[in-house]
């Protein structure tokens, strides 16, 4: 990875945090990926492709008291503001980076945008997020600390998202993720979380991700979900 | 190799609508870049910019700090967008070739 994106990666969520916003934020997607590194120190472990967006769920956005402009705190570095999809979903876009923004989808769902009024942008709420902001672990960057979802509920998210995708390629990227997270953890000793996460899953996601590592002949991986 | 086809698709499909978001910032900017003449020992700011090939100074006169600001910040904003908006355009340049492979243009 480019050095300039790191740093500008690290120069977004420093203003965050001054802004008193990262501490309500669970980094989710493949960047996890790269922060998990000292998570998995010691450890044979390389952080998957990943694209340039970076995505910021916001796990209980009603609890946000704090009212700034984002787009603006980023303005000057470049950023500027784009919209996706058909229903107009913000992102801070930028050469080097995009930054979009995550919320849960709960009860019914709606795939409009969740409005977040005290931050001047909205989210796009999706299916299972919750459980990457149900256990999650801190990480030291630099002069801040940014929350991560548990390796463990990354892969498993991984795997249950993946039947989900429109694009097989994504699938596929999905499972090589979750693949490697699991060979690190089962590396750290840490199966016992995986499986004990895994047994907590409703009946109907612990099939999904039956469904997803049908094709996978990794016993070390496997005897996890027996 | 489907796994990275799909990576650059993606990061095109990104860029070619970054491209198109830098274009709108930059035509939202004021147009021009402020100048200051000193007249007789006072100060006169006129407006400098290209219309249809022709440079024109608009006479603004006295304006107040804050239209003086807004002036600056924009140029300021206008040499950024235009930096990032170059950049943007050789990373469409450079995925759509990654993506093209061999095939005939």
């Amino acid at each position: 990875m480019e050095k300039s994106q790191y740093d500008l990666c690290v120069e977004v969520l420093r203003r965050l945090d001054k802004a008193g916003v990262l501490k309500h934020i669970v980094l989710a997607g493949s960047w996890c990926t790269l922060f998990y590194k000292s998570f998995f120190t010691g450890i044979k472990y390389v952080p998957v492709l990943k694209t340039r967006d970076i995505d910021l769920l916001i796990p209980q956005p009603s609890t946000i008291r704090v009212k700034t402009d984002i787009a603006e705190k980023l303005k000057d570095l470049g950023f500027v503001i784009g919209f996706t999809g058909s229903q107009g979903y913000i992102r801070l876009e930028h050469p080097q980076l995009i930054v979009e923004f995550l919320v849960a989808e709960r009860g019914r769902g709606s795939d409009k945008p969740y409005s977040l009024p005290q931050l001047g942008i909205n989210a796009q709420p999706l299916r299972f997020l919750d459980m990457l902001a149900q256990n999650t672990i801190s990480t030291k960057v630099e002069e801040f600390n940014l929350t991560l979802p548990h390796p463990a509920n990354f892969a498993l998210h991984k795997l249950l998202i993946l039947q989900k995708r429109q694009k097989p390629e994504k699938a596929i990227k999905d499972k090589d993720a979750a693949v490697q997270i699991l060979l690190a953890l089962v590396d750290k000793g840490e199966q016992d979380i995986v499986k004990k996460l895994f047994h907590t899953l409703p009946k109907r996601w612990q099939k999904r991700i039956h469904t997803s590592l049908a094709d996978l002949d990794d016993d070390k991986i496997l005897s996890i979900f027996q | 190799m489907k796994v990275i086809k799909g990576v650059l698709k993606e990061e095109l499909d990104n860029s070619l609508r970054m491209k198109k978001d830098y274009e709108r910032e930059l035509a939202r900017l004021p147009k021009g870049s402020l100048i200051k003449k000193k007249i007789k020992g006072h100060e006169y700011y006129y407006l400098v910019l290209r219309n249809r090939g022709k440079v024109k100074f608009i006479y603004k006169g006295k304006i107040s700090e804050d239209e003086i600001k807004r002036y600056k910040q924009a140029k300021e904003y206008r040499a950024r967008y235009r930096t990032l908006l170059s950049e943007t355009r050789k990373q469409i340049k450079f995925l759509k070739g990654a993506l093209r492979g061999k095939k005939s243009v």
